[in-house]
């Protein structure tokens, strides 16, 4: 159940068993179904998770209903509205299941504690969030500055197997493009191979 | 400390019952199932627990309410567990759920009543609830629907006032949380204090039981503090 987890956790900062097990206590093992939410924009976003098992996305809906999805996270990854998590502020965002899914919970209290009782934790959360930061940069340089064909390239390498696991149109959400010229892309794509 | 409602969650949280087709996980789950929850059932008895779930929805159509088989992958989805079992079940399936229930809110309802009903099997300086918190040490045990009978459920107003339920436990969010719970059951939550306030509780409920049977209240009895 927390294998994963743990794998990750190890590949940044290594953990001795007695210190595995004092992080497990903090943990919530959940299961999600397709299209269950996690977080709904308007509540608190009261937990970190960690996708064990399944795709998890996050996005915003407009005031015509389009959907934006911000970002995907399929297992080894980890999710969160991160500003309402830790303002406590009403998130802007949905997360919800694409397929069904195994996460490790993180609340807001257990984060707190760990971040007291385990440095190692400190310095896990510390790395995930430099990562998170530095894709976001990327992310934001590919939407104002690349050519869509090598957008949809950096997609395919940033997420190699989510292409296969949810639907075309999820995707021209992420790039910020309407399906059809997804489409385009691919097509443009294909023929220069 | 006073409840507070809070602004309503849009998110529909998830309840594993365990123990759902006894008087009072019934009781329980038919009244929960009117509130913005999920509800997996389970029991032992496969076919009692589709009966309920059957019932369920004949009442309220737009319940969100299923069984499962296994009280671990119940408790593995869920966000909430209520055990409505009798004390002398708690331990056992405390065993099955213990991993899957780590940091999240348990609710215990059990009195731990001797068969004779005139006194309880567990000592003076403990409850049920805290028995409960020593096997489930990473979850959020909280005291609930220990002061209420099961007809109770039905009829949360008696004689004209609304039936106090008490709640009782060591965490400040899920007391909260449970407290909503309360409210969707129909009963007046009041939040008694921490987990070892069980202690009076669960001797409360053993002397409405002894009053009960000596006055003939029918089981259609409860708590109400009167107060300015």
């Amino acid at each position: 159940m927390y294998d994963l987890f743990f794998s990750k956790f190890n590949e940044k900062v290594s953990l001795t068993s007695e210190e595995e097990a004092t992080i497990k206590a903090y943990l919530t093992p959940k299961k999600l179904r397709k299209k269950q939410y996690l977080l709904q924009e308007g509540d608190p976003c009261k937990h970190i998770a960690f996708v064990s098992k399944g795709v998890l996305r996050e996005y915003s809906v407009d005031e015509n209903g389009n959907e934006h999805i911000f970002q995907f996270a399929p297992e080894g990854w980890t999710i969160s509205d991160l500003y309402s998590f830790l303002t406590g502020e009403a998130a802007s965002y949905n997360i919800d299941a694409i397929e069904d899914a195994e996460l490790v919970l993180i609340s807001k209290s257990a984060n707190e504690e760990l971040l007291k009782v385990s440095p190692k934790y400190e310095t896990y959360t510390r790395l995930q969030l430099t990562g998170a930061y530095l894709a976001m940069q990327k992310r934001i340089t590919s939407l104002i500055s690349l050519p869509l064909d090598e957008r949809y390239t950096n997609f395919i390498s940033l997420y190699p197997e989510i292409v296969q696991r949810v639907p075309q149109h999820m995707i021209a959400s992420f790039m910020g493009l309407k399906p059809e010229t997804l489409s385009r892309v691919r097509k443009k794509i294909a023929a220069n191979k | 400390m006073p409840y507070q409602k809070q602004t309503i969650m849009k998110i529909k949280q998830t309840i594993a019952v365990i123990g759902a087709t006894g008087n009072m996980g019934s009781a329980i789950s038919k009244s929960l199932s009117k509130g913005n929850y999920k509800l997996l059932l389970c029991a032992n008895e496969q076919d009692k627990v589709q009966t309920l779930v059957q019932q369920i929805k004949l009442q309220n159509s737009s319940a969100d309410v299923e069984a499962v088989d296994c009280s671990t992958e119940a408790s593995w989805e869920a966000d909430i567990i209520i055990l409505a079992l009798p004390y002398e079940a708690e331990k056992e399936v405390a065993e099955k759920i213990r991993e899957m229930a780590n940091q999240k809110i348990v609710i215990s309802i059990a009195n731990p009543l001797n068969s004779s009903y005139n006194g309880l099997v567990t000592a003076a300086d403990t409850s049920a609830a805290e028995e409960l918190q020593k096997l489930l040490p990473n979850s959020k045990v909280i005291k609930a629907f220990n002061t209420t009978f099961a007809a109770d459920f039905t009829t949360p107003v008696i004689d004209g006032k609304q039936v106090d339920a008490f709640v009782a436990g060591n965490d400040e969010d899920a007391l909260q949380t449970v407290s909503e719970l309360v409210t969707t059951a129909g009963f007046n939550p009041i939040v008694a204090g921490n987990l070892s306030v069980s202690r009076t509780l669960e001797s409360m409920q053993l002397l409405l039981i002894q009053l009960g049977i000596k006055y003939n209240y029918n089981w259609l009895a409860g708590w109400k503090i009167l107060h300015h």
